[in-house]
Parts: structure tokens; sequence; C-alpha cells
């Protein structure tokens, strides 16, 4: 993309570009007002966008049209929606809790219709699987460490023996286990923060125009 | 203890965490000024997205691409989403884009900024379609498997989905070949929950480095049929598709960061044991 050549996209990305420097003054620098200023207008643009868009999608996309077309049960769930703003009120907030009720049940009923075969059986399977024939020496051992991986770290969860004598070495095995597992997804995390710090500084680079758009 | 009586390892150990920061943020900033390419070697996840995509698309399928990424994940899975749609054009597949996050709309604009070459040729409605967002995460997704047309009754510009062509004989999740959800968060579990598990739709994860490991069993147990993790699984996709690009450059940054914090812990823990045998 070419840098922008019209006032209002050239003036929208000068204002990106000291918003991103008054959010990175915090760690950069110190707690500041400028700091401040850029976090409380992204919270409150944030909230705005997501109030409108969520109830214009919800009350003109889905529910008017089928309420204009006489489909009275939708109704039920305006009704039981208004219900969750008695949240607010300490007096009457126990009517809050049946649309609570209701979110909570659909959401199990909806989650547990498909967890059981990917989340338990595909992985006790595919944990019990031996790698196929001509699988190489680094195959035989990624299978082999994650069968004695997943048993001593489930062990080590289990917490109605004392883990003591073979039961103590296996639950510490499951601890390293847990804690290598823990260290992977942390560098995860870092690599992804990486990744999104790396995109800013790009975007610094290439509002100065040192960087191509 | 005052200043003067620090060793230097100790004083090394105790830098304000701000210069490091500041070497951090410049650091970053040298391989887009100058890039700097290192190999990049071809993950099993990855590979099996890419070969995945190529042996199971035919020209004329239908394929969903789930945008469940804000913009602020752009430079995490933007390329690899990027990357996936040219695949996908190239094979032939009609893309049905729709996503789950309130900025949804820009990133959709974003996709077809980045890819304009390939989409210069197609026409909307009868190659592509954009029907727009969806709220309520699990439960729309269901519904979506079940009936395209209970969540969406248009696209994203007003037009009813009986009157794209495309979409004529498109409704439930058994008439999509495939869907490739770019994430953030945990989206893609619910298309594995209500696509793939009910409807054996095949499911492909495009997801930030940080879902790696969490997606990480459902590859190896096959509920999901590949995987790109975060820029780096940009960069091998770019290098399967022969078109290196913004995650090839961005691989370079990640790899100065990540050796400048691999010397940062490095320092930090010779202070804190030699501070500790003092």
């Amino acid at each position: 993309m070419p840098y922008p050549t019209a006032p209002a996209d050239i003036f929208g990305l000068w204002v990106a570009w000291l918003l991103m420097l008054m959010i990175y003054s915090y760690p950069l620098y110190k707690e500041n007002p400028a700091f401040r200023f850029a976090e409380h207008t992204y919270i409150g643009l944030m909230l705005a966008i997501m109030l409108v868009r969520t109830s214009i999608t919800t009350t003109i996309n889905m529910v008017a049209p089928p309420l204009m077309k006489g489909r009275v049960d939708y109704i039920i769930p305006i009704i039981l929606g208004f219900m969750m703003y008695f949240l607010l009120s300490a007096r009457y907030r126990w009517i809050s809790r049946y649309p609570i009720a209701v979110l909570v049940g659909a959401g199990f009923g909806l989650g547990m219709r498909g967890v059981l075969i990917p989340n338990i059986l595909k992985q006790v399977i595919s944990t019990i699987t031996p790698p196929a024939t001509g699988a190489g020496a680094v195959d035989w051992w990624n299978y082999i460490y994650i069968a004695i991986g997943t048993i001593c770290a489930v062990m080590y969860f289990i917490l109605t023996w004392e883990h003591k004598g073979a039961m103590g070495y296996a639950t510490r095995l499951g601890r390293w286990i847990i804690m290598i597992g823990l260290g992977a997804y942390f560098g995860n995390t870092v690599l992804f923060r990486m990744a999104m710090l790396s995109g800013r500084a790009q975007f610094f680079l290439q509002v100065l125009k040192i960087a191509p758009m | 203890m005052s200043e003067e009586e620090l060793t230097f390892w100790e004083k090394l150990a105790r830098i304000d965490r701000r210069v490091f920061y500041w070497i951090l943020f410049i650091g970053l900033m040298i391989p887009f000024i100058r890039p700097i390419v290192f190999p990049i070697a071809i993950s099993p996840s990855t590979r099996d997205l890419y070969e995945g995509i190529k042996e199971m698309v035919e020209p004329g399928d239908v394929v969903v691409m789930n945008i469940a990424f804000g913009v602020s994940a752009w430079p995490e899975c933007m390329p690899a989403f990027c990357a996936c749609t040219k695949l996908l054009i190239k094979e032939g597949a009609k893309i049905i884009f729709w996503g789950a996050y309130y900025d949804v709309d820009m990133t959709y604009q974003e996709v077809l900024r980045r890819c304009e070459d390939y989409f210069k040729d197609l026409k909307y409605g009868e190659d592509y379609v954009y029907l727009g967002y969806y709220p309520y995460q699990e439960a729309a997704v269901a519904q979506l498997a079940a009936s395209i047309r209970s969540i969406f009754k248009t696209d994203n510009y007003g037009t009813p989905l009986d009157e794209i062509p495309m979409m004529k004989n498109v409704d439930k999740a058994t008439d999509i070949k495939l869907v490739l959800s770019g994430d953030t968060g945990d989206v893609c579990d619910y298309y594995i929950r209500q696509w793939r598990i009910p409807y054996g739709t095949p499911v492909a994860e495009i997801g930030i480095a940080m879902l790696g490991s969490s997606y990480m069993p459902f590859y190896k147990s096959g509920v999901l049929f590949g995987m790109s993790v975060g820029v780096r699984g940009g960069a091998e996709l770019e290098k399967l598709i022969g078109e290196p690009g913004e995650a090839t450059i961005r691989m370079g940054a990640i790899n100065i960061s990540h050796i400048l914090v691999v010397i940062a812990v490095i320092l930090a823990n010779i202070g804190y044991f030699a501070s500790r045998r003092k």
C-alpha cells in the first residue's frame, strides 16, 4: 500500500502514531497524563464500537426481521436480555439469575456436545497409539515422552494418596513435565507479544516513511 | 546497600527495565529498515495445513475463512491468513468470509488489500462473499453449522443470501468443504465442537503463537488437519506458496527480540546467583 495522500488519511495515520507513542510512554518512561488520555480514549472507543456493533447486529439483523414476520417467540430472549439489567439493582438482583441460569445451561449443553470426542477420546487414542511402521527415533522418543509425561502429570493430581515412594518419584516427574509444558506455553506467549511489538515498531517507521508502507 | 558497594553482576541484575524496553523497541526496528532473512524450516503442522488445502479443495468448493482476530493481532495472524487465502484462490475455491470480532470489517478490507492481485480477477458474490460479524460466540457457531441463513439473512452489504450466486446451495456445515479459523482466542474450539465433530467438516487453525501449545494436542490427534502457529507459521506458508513477504521479514525482528530476551535472562540469572553467593 502506498503512503496515503488524502489529508484525512494522513491525519488518521498521525493520530494513530501519536496515540501509540502515548501508550508506549508508560513502559518506556513512566505513568503520565498522556498515557492515561490514550488509555481512556481506547477503552471508550472500544466500548462504543462493541455496544453499537452488538446491538445493531442483534436487534436489527437478528431479532427485528422474525418479529416483524410474527415470530412472537423471539420476545422470550428479549425479555431474558432485559432481565439481565437487574444486576445493577441490589434489591432486584435475583431476577438477573434466571437469564444467567439459561445462559449457563445453554452454554454447558452446547459445549458438552462436542467435548468428549476431541478433548478426551481422541487425546487418549493419540497418546496410546504407537508411531506407524517406518517411524524414526524422534517419533518413538515423542511417543514415549508423551505417554510417560501424560501418566505422571495426571498422577500429580491424585491427591487421595500420599506422594511417597514410587508414587513420589512419578509425581515429581509429573511436576517437572507440567513445568516444562508451562515453560513452552510462556515461551509462545513471549513470541506472540514480540510479534505484536514488532508490528508497532514497523508502524512507527512506516509513518515516518523510514520503512515501506 | 549503596550503589558503590554492588558488584558488577549485581548492578547488571538491577538495570532499570526501561533500558531493556528501549533496546528491545529499537532492536525490533532494525529488520524493517534493513531486512535480515534467516532460513526457515517448515514445521509438520504448517506443511499439513498447506498440503491439506491442496489435496482437499477442488475448484468450485466453498470454504469458510473465519476471522476471529482483531486489528491488534494483524502482525501475528495476517500473513498466514493471507497466504491461505491466496492458496485457496489458486486452488479455485469459493470463499465465505465472516468474523467474530467487532473490527472484522477492517480485517476483511485488509485481506482484500494485501491479496489484491488475487482478488482483481474474482467476482464478488460468485467467487467470494463477505457476510460480516456474528456475535454470541459458540451459540452462533453452532447455529451457523445448522443454517447459515439463521444468523446471516443478508451479506454485509444487505444483499439477501439467496440472491448471491455462490450462496444458492450453501446453508449448512455439510455444504462447506473446510473451515480455516484465524484466532487469538478459543473460537477454533467452537468450530471443533460444533462443525468438526457433529458434521465432520475439516477444520484448521491459523493462530497466534500463544495458541500453539493449546491446539497442538488437537492437531496431533487429527482433530485439526493443520495448524499455523503465529508469525512463524506465516513465514512458513509464505515460503510454501513461493511468495516471501511480511512474515519473512518479521521473523528477523522476532529473532532479534528473542536473542535479546535470552541475553537478558542469562545476565539476570548470573546477577542473581552472584548476589546469592555473596
